[in-house]
């Protein structure tokens, strides 16, 4: 076990230290270096239709990187094959510079990986889906500690306490004895991001996380995803809401079929749109 | 007439032979216990097999249902005793002759096993997509989630179902007195070739039998429904 997950393990957790940050590291020296996940060249399709047509960008350590576009842009298909819920057909995705869906040996050979391996990979990311998908049959607690102790061999005493905090973090703690099907969508939501953040992901993915909430239960979640944000949380965030991307990104990306077809600083992206596209993308949203 | 009913609602000859009696009915629960956990186990199986991704694994499974749903427990019966160790025996070269007990339990077991993996199968294709996709994007093996994500929820759902097929079960295992597996029917049979009083020993069984069954299922479906609730809120 390396030093910096020895004491990230045991030492109190803040709030900034919940995601596998090193804690005495600056992250703008390391954000250059090895981006936490490298998109690249991405390319998938579902039988005549190509919805990634190779789509390639980095997300820094600590950094949010959300990514717009209509719906059929293949936003959604992106983020699945970020983990491999979807295998890309072609292009890859490094965690931490190492790729996940195949190994490089010394020789510079690609060889793919066993489902198995890809698992241990894919565990690192935090996901959070459009429909919660808590699983029904457990409790809120439950659902949080199900995959530490399952997966990550937790001792259960420490998956609780752990998952407690994590609880606590989302304003959760008082529903964790309760099962899904008693809790509003907001709250099923915040449950579901308290389950991805207590397996210490390296970096969180959002999967229009808001998009089958009424709309006075997204600020409640839309909170939780800012405070992640601010503490420094690597994130990938599809989303809808424009003015919450606007607000929490470093860098927006646009996907138009199956490709970016514009990115940059939110205030670029927003501000001064170059492409076409985006321009009659974004005026949809204004005159809402 | 009356001197009929009056003789079938005398159960004291059926009291009288209590220890015997009973003896034959711990035969029924053993051979409704194993068989239960053959129907199970080879149900489970068959419905992995009938949403199997290739297509000749779907085929053995949809085979496996159709035979076993459509015999009935009968005729099974009488052809695991009788005919199958014929058959092994021809292709192993060797005299083979199943134990009445066993046969039972193949039998009974691989019949409701057709039922139980229809019920699975359809339990396992009602539980949404993104339940798994959780479970997968959480690294977790596919074993893993059959088992703490799947059937959990299969289990419950399923469970009135399973309930009438336990019951269906438990009243089947009375046939295998055909093939003289020592239970509550055959020891009846037993005693009222001796006693020749077939009334009242009938009746014994029956309100048994009737006894045992009601209570199971009041006390199940009591147990169930308040644990099923909890999910499907």
């Amino acid at each position: 076990m390396s030093i910096a997950r020895a004491a990230r393990e045991s030492a109190p957790i803040f709030m900034s230290q919940v995601l596998s940050q090193v804690p005495n590291e600056a992250p703008s020296q390391v954000l250059s270096e090895v981006p936490s996940i490298r998109v690249a060249g991405i390319h998938k399709r579902f039988g005549p239709l190509e919805v990634l047509r190779g789509v390639s960008f980095d997300v820094p350590r600590g950094s949010v990187v959300s990514v717009i576009g209509a719906s059929g842009s293949g936003k959604s298909t992106l983020l699945r094959c970020v983990n491999h819920l979807e295998p890309p057909d072609a292009g890859e995705i490094y965690i931490d510079g190492e790729p996940l869906g195949a190994r490089v040996d010394a020789r510079g050979n690609r060889k793919a990986r066993s489902l198995a391996e890809i698992n241990a990979m894919r565990r690192e990311l935090g996901v959070v889906f459009q429909q919660f998908n808590l699983w029904p049959h457990m409790t809120v607690l439950g659902n949080v500690i199900e995959a530490p102790i399952r997966v990550r061999k937790l001792p259960r005493k420490e998956a609780v306490a752990y998952g407690e905090e994590c609880l606590r973090r989302v304003r959760m703690i008082d529903k964790a004895n309760e099962y899904p099907a008693r809790l509003s969508g907001g709250q099923q939501q915040r449950a579901a991001i308290a389950r991805a953040l207590a397996m210490r992901p390296k970096a969180m993915l959002f999967d229009e996380a808001t998009s089958s909430l009424d709309p006075e239960l997204t600020d409640e979640v839309l909170g939780v995803m800012r405070e992640l944000a601010a503490d420094g949380t690597t994130m990938i965030v599809v989303t809808h809401e424009m003015s919450f991307a606007r607000e929490v990104s470093d860098r927006v990306i646009f996907l138009h079929q199956g490709l970016v077809e514009e990115e940059g600083p939110p205030g670029d992206v927003f501000g001064a749109p170059k492409s076409e596209r985006l321009q009659q993308f974004l005026s949809k949203y204004r005159k809402q | 007439m009356s001197d009929a009913l009056r003789q079938s609602l005398d159960l004291s000859m059926f009291w009288e032979y209590r220890a015997i009696l009973l003896q034959g009915l711990i035969f029924n629960v053993l051979v409704f216990l194993c068989a239960a956990s053959v129907a199970l186990s080879v149900g489970l199986g068959a419905a992995l097999l009938r949403i199997n991704r290739l297509w000749p694994m779907r085929l053995i499974g949809t085979l496996h249902v159709e035979i076993f749903r459509n015999a009935p427990d009968y005729i099974m019966l009488v052809w695991v005793h009788f005919v199958l160790p014929l058959l092994i025996g021809i292709a192993i070269r060797r005299r083979v002759e199943f134990h009445p007990f066993t046969s039972a339990v193949i039998a009974l077991g691989f019949v409701y096993s057709g039922y139980f993996a229809e019920g699975f199968r359809a339990g396992i294709q009602a539980i949404p997509q993104g339940n798994l996709d959780a479970g997968r994007s959480f690294g977790m093996s596919e074993r893993l989630i059959l088992w703490r994500i799947i059937l959990p929820q299969v289990v419950r759902r399923m469970l009135p179902e399973a309930l009438n097929l336990f019951v269906s079960m438990f009243k089947a295992t009375t046939i295998v007195s055909l093939i003289a597996v020592p239970d509550l029917m055959y020891n009846v049979s037993m005693v009222i070739q001796q006693e020749m009083r077939p009334l009242p020993l009938y009746t014994g069984a029956a309100i048994t039998y009737f006894l045992i069954i009601f209570a199971l299922s009041v006390g199940v479906r009591h147990f169930s429904e308040r644990w099923r609730r909890k999910i499907l809120a």
